[in-house]
């Protein structure tokens, strides 16, 4: 793969001289409606800058903008006030698209092409000669798991397996910016983990990587910034290290130690620095982080045009609907007619019963 | 991975699996079957053996590593394997060989020849219209609807190769099946040609009339200057006598005069000799036809003939002694004449002069005029090629056809959602063959000078006119030609050419015409909407609904 990939033309890529791959000013969204009335503000004067060889995290929750950012960054959306510049070019250029990955927030396949047609269908687009495309994509379908069941057509796969066709139509191009919109959404927690472990090799290898998820654990993992948008804002942006900073804690860190050894050790450290100690700032869970700047958001009243906080889950999802529970006792008229009626309210009130404990 | 070169097509398998049936059946009827049966199974077998050669052939052509050659390709596999396309396909294939069983066998051949080819070409070209508009408008509104196109234009794809990828890929699978029914409708035309016929002018017709190309030459007046001259002087006679009749309404009033005067120099009357021109022969002598429907008006059935005299070029034709021999023929039937060459070659241009020798009906004390119908009435017609060419040309006019149809679609789909743009298209289609139809409608009242500044200049001063005398409604309606004008302007002609028509009838289709329809149908307006649907898909969100 190696020799082939000096043929191929974007093997070099464009220079951008601030090594910088993606920079948005500014930049807002608004669709508008029949009327041209603007109808929803996705996103709203939107500041954003990816360095070369960096894998960001964008997230947000659900409707905060995330997906439309991306789309403006690809040129499929047009913003309706600010700059975006992609590897240093406008994002419809279409010369810049050689460089550029893409796994949409859905897989949108040609439902009568078999994995393999597709994955050359999109080959092709790149104008990838016949050898490299065919090696790549035996490299891909193995890669993703689909070697097996390459010719089948892509209608007929399960939500997961066409994610994976997306993910490898992605890849075809070994591109030098990654942009994976919700990649794991319906993949197995083994093929996560693959991706995980995936976009943290890209990483290693220099490429860009713009990574929009809700898993936040995998952007905890791989990410070396990340940016927390929320109302088509963004609210908190930073590296990741720095983001997950516990700052009011210090935690020592040493082997197991005796005790007593402990207790001395407390009344040393009180004194003195001992050798193999080490002390480090705790991190954070992201999630915390996370939860903490939409509720903050929320807090401050801040407008969106996406999804409100969730309610509890409604009770007859948890079986502890009063109407099913009470049921049997609002019809006592009713003749037992041989059927156990305790038997049967002792039923209905289980789940009642073990939802209470 | 050793599972053939890119996984293999599930469907192309099927066709060749069903031309193979086909084939087996086809031996079977061909071998037992009545000559109707056996020509139907032929023509199908070819058809099927076409379709299965052609697709992978196609898809062999579009398999290169470029943008525009790789979503044509995706086109063409999408229109291969959906249900909705294969079932619209069988039916073009059912209903062109199917129509030799419905045919009476005791019709003259040379009739159920040319309802044949008349039949077979016009319900293919329908379907394909229809079938292409919904495959150009599903497709792409398909890709933008379930979201696909956003896969496909965030990769190095330009918006403009896309749209030219999905055309191109319409117009090559369009090709693929224009070449079937051409194929389709040769097999059975020659099988049912190679049958018996009535008698031996009817074998004639078949070979003279129909499976030929002729040009058709239209006669003129003797001396058409003086003709035009006359015309005129009758127009300026009518505005100055009655110049209000005449403004209301220009174009009737020029329209009825001109057909008047057409009727009345395509009379023969009573005792008189009337000279018809046929230009541009160029001493070409060999297969001159000269065909003529002459008909007499105002006479019992019983006495309906038509009786006359011929000269060509001043010769008695045919020949009895120094006169030509007097002709009868029943009113209102069609003839044609093989013209003498020795005869005809005298001259670079026919003269046909014919005397009326009609008798005096009963009752009467004159005998009757001679009429032909201006426009086909009376015609002559040089053989100039076979029927496998002008089918060749035929079949090319109805290719250019589904290219702009293909065109159309894709650029309505690149705007609306598929409704919308289906209908469009439709409606579209449904304009450009109704395009005569409209003409002569909205052109009996509109439209009123001969060229178009002349038109605009007329309706403009009608306009005013009808303004300073308070008509305000006649003002507008003047007015209104404008839209009209413009419409009909615009909008593409498939009835113009009357290409399906000509072949059945033997009438050669001009290169110029098929030129013509490949430069306006193949290009421009192709290039026209696939522009405008360039500029609004360049301009829109792809974002799904
Ligand atoms: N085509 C569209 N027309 C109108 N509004 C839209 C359109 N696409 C997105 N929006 C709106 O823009 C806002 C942002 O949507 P976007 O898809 O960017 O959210 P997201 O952050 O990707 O959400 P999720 O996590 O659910 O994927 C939402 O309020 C959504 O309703
Ligand atoms: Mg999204």
């Amino acid at each position: 793969m190696a020799t082939a990939d000096a043929t191929i033309e974007h093997a070099a890529g464009p220079t951008t001289p601030d090594g910088v791959d993606v920079t948005c000013v500014g930049v807002s969204k608004w669709f508008r409606d029949f009327w041209l009335r603007p109808r929803v503000r996705a996103v709203e004067g939107l500041d954003l800058e990816i360095r070369r060889g960096e894998i960001f995290g964008l997230l947000g929750p659900n409707g905060s903008g995330k997906s439309t950012t991306i789309k403006m960054i690809l040129g499929l959306v047009s913003p309706t006030a600010g700059r975006i510049a992609v590897l240093g070019r406008r994002p419809r250029d279409v010369a810049t698209k050689r460089q550029i990955g893409y796994l949409p927030e859905e897989s949108y396949l040609y439902g009568f092409l078999s994995a393999r047609e597709t994955l050359d269908f999109y080959g092709r687009l790149f104008r990838l000669p016949a050898p490299i495309r065919r090696e790549r994509i035996d490299r891909l379908l193995e890669m993703v798991g689909l070697d097996a069941v390459g010719h089948r057509p892509v209608r007929e796969f399960s939500k997961g397996m066409q994610r994976r066709v997306g993910l490898a139509q992605a890849l075809i191009n070994d591109p030098q910016l990654l942009i994976l919109d919700e990649p794991t959404s319906g993949m197995d927690p083994v093929a996560a983990r693959q991706i995980r472990d995936l976009i943290a090799d890209l990483g290693r290898r220099g490429k860009t990587v713009l990574l929009c998820t809700h898993q936040l654990s995998d952007v905890e993992d791989v990410c070396d910034r990340i940016a927390i948008m929320f109302g088509g804002r963004i609210r908190t942006s930073g590296r990741c290290a720095e983001l997950l900073a516990e700052e009011s804690a210090t935690t020592i860190r040493t082997p197991p130690l005796d005790p007593a050894v402990a207790g001395e050790v407390r009344a040393v450290l009180a004194r003195h620095g001992v050798d193999p100690v080490t002390v480090e700032r705790p991190r954070r869970r992201l999630e915390s982080v996370f939860l903490e700047v939409v509720e903050q958001a929320r807090a401050a009243g801040v407008t969106t045009s996406g999804a409100q906080a969730g309610g509890a889950v409604p009770d007859f999802l948890r079986g502890t609907d009063e109407a099913v529970a009470t049921a049997p006792a609002a019809q006592p008229a009713q003749p037992a007619g041989g059927v156990d009626t305790d038997l049967i309210e002792s039923l209905l009130r289980k789940p009642t019963d073990d939802a209470g404990s | 991975m050793t599972r053939g070169r890119e996984g293999l097509p599930a469907l192309t398998v099927a066709a060749w699996l069903g031309a193979v049936i086909a084939l087996v059946a086809v031996g079977l009827v061909v071998w037992l079957g009545p000559p109707a049966a056996r020509a139907a199974a032929t023509g199908a077998a070819a058809m099927a053996v076409g379709y299965g050669a052609g697709v992978p052939a196609l898809r062999r052509i579009l398999a290169r590593r470029s943008g525009i050659a790789s979503v044509a390709g995706a086109v063409v596999d999408e229109a291969i394997r959906l249900r909705s396309t294969l079932v619209l396909l069988v039916l073009v294939a059912a209903c062109i060989p199917l129509l030799p069983l419905l045919l009476d066998p005791s019709e003259r051949l040379a009739y159920r020849v040319q309802f044949l080819v008349s039949w077979s070409l016009g319900t293919a070209s329908l379907f394909l219209c229809v079938l292409t508009a919904c495959l150009a408008c599903g497709s792409v509104c398909g890709d933008i609807e379930s979201g696909r196109i956003q896969m496909t234009l965030a990769k190095p794809l330009a918006r403009w190769e896309y749209l030219v990828g999905k055309w191109l890929g319409l117009v090559l699978y369009g090709l693929l099946l224009v070449g079937l029914a051409g194929i389709g409708c040769a097999t059975l035309v020659w099988m049912l040609a190679a049958g018996p016929a009535a008698d031996a002018a009817d074998r004639d017709a078949v070979t003279g009339q129909v499976l030929v190309a002729r040009r058709r030459i239209a006669p003129q007046p003797a001396d058409p200057a003086a003709y035009e001259a006359a015309i005129a002087a009758a127009l300026a006679q009518l505005e100055a006598d009655e110049a209000d009749v005449f403004r209301a309404a220009p174009a009737a009033a020029r329209q009825r005069i001109r057909r008047d005067y057409d009727r009345q120099w395509h009379t023969v009357t009573p005792d008189m000799v009337t000279t018809f021109v046929f230009p541009g022969l160029g001493r070409r002598a060999a297969d001159v036809q000269l065909q003529m429907e002459p008909r007499v008006t105002n006479v019992d059935v019983d006495l309906a003939d038509v009786r006359f005299a011929v000269w060509l070029n001043g010769r008695p034709w045919p020949p009895a002694g120094d006169e030509p021999r007097e002709q009868t023929l029943p009113s209102r039937a069609r003839h044609v004449f093989d013209l003498p060459p020795e005869l005809v070659a005298t001259a670079d241009d026919l003269e046909v002069r014919i005397a009326n020798r009609n008798l005096v009906p009963p009752g009467e004390t004159r005998a009757t005029a001679i009429t032909f119908a201006p426009g086909d009435g009376l015609m002559l017609f040089v053989r100039t090629g076979g029927f496998t060419a002008n089918l060749l040309r035929c079949l090319a006019i109805t290719w250019c056809k589904l290219a702009l149809v293909a065109a159309v679609g894709v650029a309505a789909a690149a705007a609306f959602d598929f409704p919308s743009a289906i209908l469009a298209t439709l409606v579209l289609y449904a304009g450009a063959v109704g395009n005569d139809f409209f003409r002569d409608a909205l052109g009996s009242y509109n439209v009123v000078g001969d060229t178009a500044w002349g038109r605009a200049a007329d309706r403009m001063w009608y306009a005013a006119a009808h303004l300073q005398e308070g008509r305000i409604y006649a003002a507008v309606r003047m007015l209104l030609g404008f839209v009209t004008d413009g419409v009909l302007w615009a909008l593409p002609s498939f009835s113009a050419d009357a290409a399906i028509a000509s072949l059945a009838t033997g009438v050669e289709i001009p290169r110029s015409v098929v030129l013509s329809r490949l430069v306006l149908f193949g290009g421009v307006y192709p290039l026209l909407c696939g522009a405008l649907g360039w500029f609004v898909l360049n301009r829109r969100d792809l974002v799904r609904g």
